[in-house]
């Protein structure tokens, strides 16, 4: 798995793994060997101590929505790009799937597409889950469902 | 460090410009603000550009291109870059330019075409404003950033859709009385309501235009001030903060903590305090935005700027006017040149130049310029003699 089957534009990162993790159905964060601190998005280094060392951890349970939107009008790239893929994207053309941020009980918060509520169903406080999603073209996402 | 004054102002005609290249844009408000200084380019030490994106410039040195046009070489000017805050990060760097003594007398001049690409491509640069490796994938736009903010804002402190729309309304009023706004159009309530969902809970008149245009102004140092200009404004604060790149690393969305340290440190070098603002340029690139300013620039309590537009306290007669040139709403936002068309206002507004939208009487006047969803913030204060 390329770490552009998750980010759709950016080639390399030092967490290239966390495209693995998800295809494996893994969302993984990063933990500071040092001092503890715990992130998502993960991170290679840490902001608090400035320590290179981290190790990964797998992000589980449900959260609160602490907000979302639908977007109609996409950026180019989600517009025509995506040809072959079914939902969260419609297969011929981009037909608009919310999204959100998800907090978790222990703070960190997770971007997802909702592709399975509503949107006038859709709002803060909303209890979900983050589960990874492999696409049929390959590439992997998250999701935030019931 | 020296004291620096506004001594000539420049503002192009913003909108769809498909009559002119960026260089021709740049060129227009250059040639207003010196005459405006009734000074010549050879009176210019040094220049600074700002543009945002080399993407809608379609050029890696944009700025090579407007002092090329210009005829300044030999002498000194690179670009500043903020995002849409680019503008007001030139104006800074002028500023300290003039005021640690390198130049007596600068040229701050800020433009962006964005129209030279269509608007999904648009959506796609800007898009990227957020964090590119982790947001992007979710197909994130800025108005869908400001989406987020905005659904928020109503979960915590009760904002509408109607008072999101009041803003829109409020702009597009103020807009008609700006011949160089982009769009010169009343609305109404209900128009703003109604109209297409861009990024839900936001609407096409809740979203700025895509604009092209560009904006100069000269700054000058005490001494060559006096010797230039008979209403020189002075900038006597100014303030930059910044905020985290992901909008899930905030600790609360609903505040853009960017703008609360920028303005703490721009009244606190001007000595003064929200209360003596008689006029403000505040970034409505969206209609949540402006009323998220309200609060962070401390015009009103938090939670409570959808109710201050609901009682019109920021039109004209109100407690204190905002954005009465139209805002990036309807005046447009040709992003990296906003903030210096910020400036060109509320000089105008000091010397008492504005019209029909002048306020009465103004002597204290602040600009604030975002970059991006808050992740880079600059604050204006300016005062007349
Ligand atoms: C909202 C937006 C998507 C609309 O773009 P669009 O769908 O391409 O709109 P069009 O250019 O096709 O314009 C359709 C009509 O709406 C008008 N219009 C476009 N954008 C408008 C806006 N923001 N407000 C009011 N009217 C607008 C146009 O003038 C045009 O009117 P006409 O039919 O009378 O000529 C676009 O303006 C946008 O993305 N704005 C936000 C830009 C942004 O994010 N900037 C950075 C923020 S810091
Ligand atoms: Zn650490």
């Amino acid at each position: 798995m390329e770490f552009k089957d998750f980010s759709r534009s950016i080639n390399h990162t030092k967490l290239d793994k966390f495209a693995d993790y998800l295809a494996s159905g893994k969302i993984m964060g990063t933990t500071c060997k040092k001092c503890g601190s715990r992130y998502y998005p993960p991170r290679a280094d840490c902001k608090k101590c400035f320590s290179d060392g981290m190790d990964w951890v797998e992000l589980k349970g449900r959260g609160k929505l602490i907000t979302f939107t639908s977007i109609n009008v996409p950026p180019d790239y989600f517009d025509v790009g995506f040809k072959n893929l079914t939902p969260p994207f419609s297969k011929a053309r981009y037909t608009a799937c919310p999204i959100g941020i998800l907090r978790l009980d222990n703070g960190l918060s997770i971007m997802g597409w909702i592709p399975g509520i509503a949107l006038k169903e859709i709002s803060v406080g909303l209890e979900l889950v983050a589960v990874p999603v492999t696409l049929p073209d390959g590439t992997v996402t998250i999701k935030l469902c019931d | 460090m020296r004291r620096v004054a506004i001594v000539g102002i420049g503002n192009g005609k913003f909108g769809i410009r498909k009559d002119a290249s960026l260089r021709e844009l740049a060129f227009e408000p250059v040639k207003e603000c010196l005459d405006d200084a009734g000074i010549s380019l050879g009176d210019v030490d040094s220049m600074v550009t700002g543009i945002a994106s080399d993407e809608f410039s379609l050029a890696f040195q944009p700025s090579a291109q407007i002092h090329d046009y210009l005829g300044f070489n030999p002498k000194p000017n690179f670009r500043v870059e903020g995002a849409c805050a680019s503008g007001s990060m030139a104006v800074r760097t002028g500023w300290l330019t003039v005021a640690s003594g390198i130049a007596d007398v600068v040229l701050v001049v800020a433009a962006e075409k964005m129209n030279e690409v269509n608007t999904g491509v648009a959506t796609e640069i800007l898009g990227r404003a957020g964090d590119s490796t982790w947001e992007y994938p979710f197909g994130t736009s800025f108005p869908g950033y400001y989406a987020m903010i905005a659904s928020a804002h109503m979960d915590r402190h009760g904002t509408t859709e109607e008072q999101l729309a009041m803003v829109a309304v409020k702009n597009h009023h103020y807009g008609m009385m700006n011949p160089l706004a982009h769009i010169q159009k009343e609305v109404s309530l209900e128009m703003v309501l109604n109209s297409f969902v861009v990024a839900h809970p936001l609407k096409l008149y809740d979203c700025c235009l895509i604009s092209d245009g560009a904006a100069a102004i000269i700054l000058a140092s005490e001494e060559k001030a006096k010797e230039i200009s008979k209403k020189p404004v002075w900038i006597t604060g100014l303030g930059c903060g910044t905020d985290t790149l992901g909008l899930n690393e905030r600790r609360d969305l609903t505040t853009l903590e960017g703008t609360v340290f920028a303005a703490n440190q721009a009244y606190k070098m001007a000595g003064v305090t929200p209360d003596d603002i008689d006029v403000a340029c505040v970034h409505d690139c969206f209609t949540i935005g402006e009323i998220c300013a309200y609060e962070d620039l401390g015009f009103c309590k938090k939670g409570e700027g959808g109710k201050m537009i609901e009682e019109k306290q920021t039109y004209l007669d109100g407690k204190i006017p905002v954005n009465v040139d139209g805002g990036l709403k309807s005046k447009g936002h040709p992003i990296g040149a906003t903030g210096v068309s910020m400036s060109v206002e509320i000089v105008k507004q000091l010397r008492e130049e504005a019209g029909k939208r002048q306020v009465k009487g103004a002597e204290t006047g602040l600009s604030h310029n975002i970059a991006g969803s808050g992740q880079a913030v600059a604050v204006h204060i300016y005062q007349r003699d």
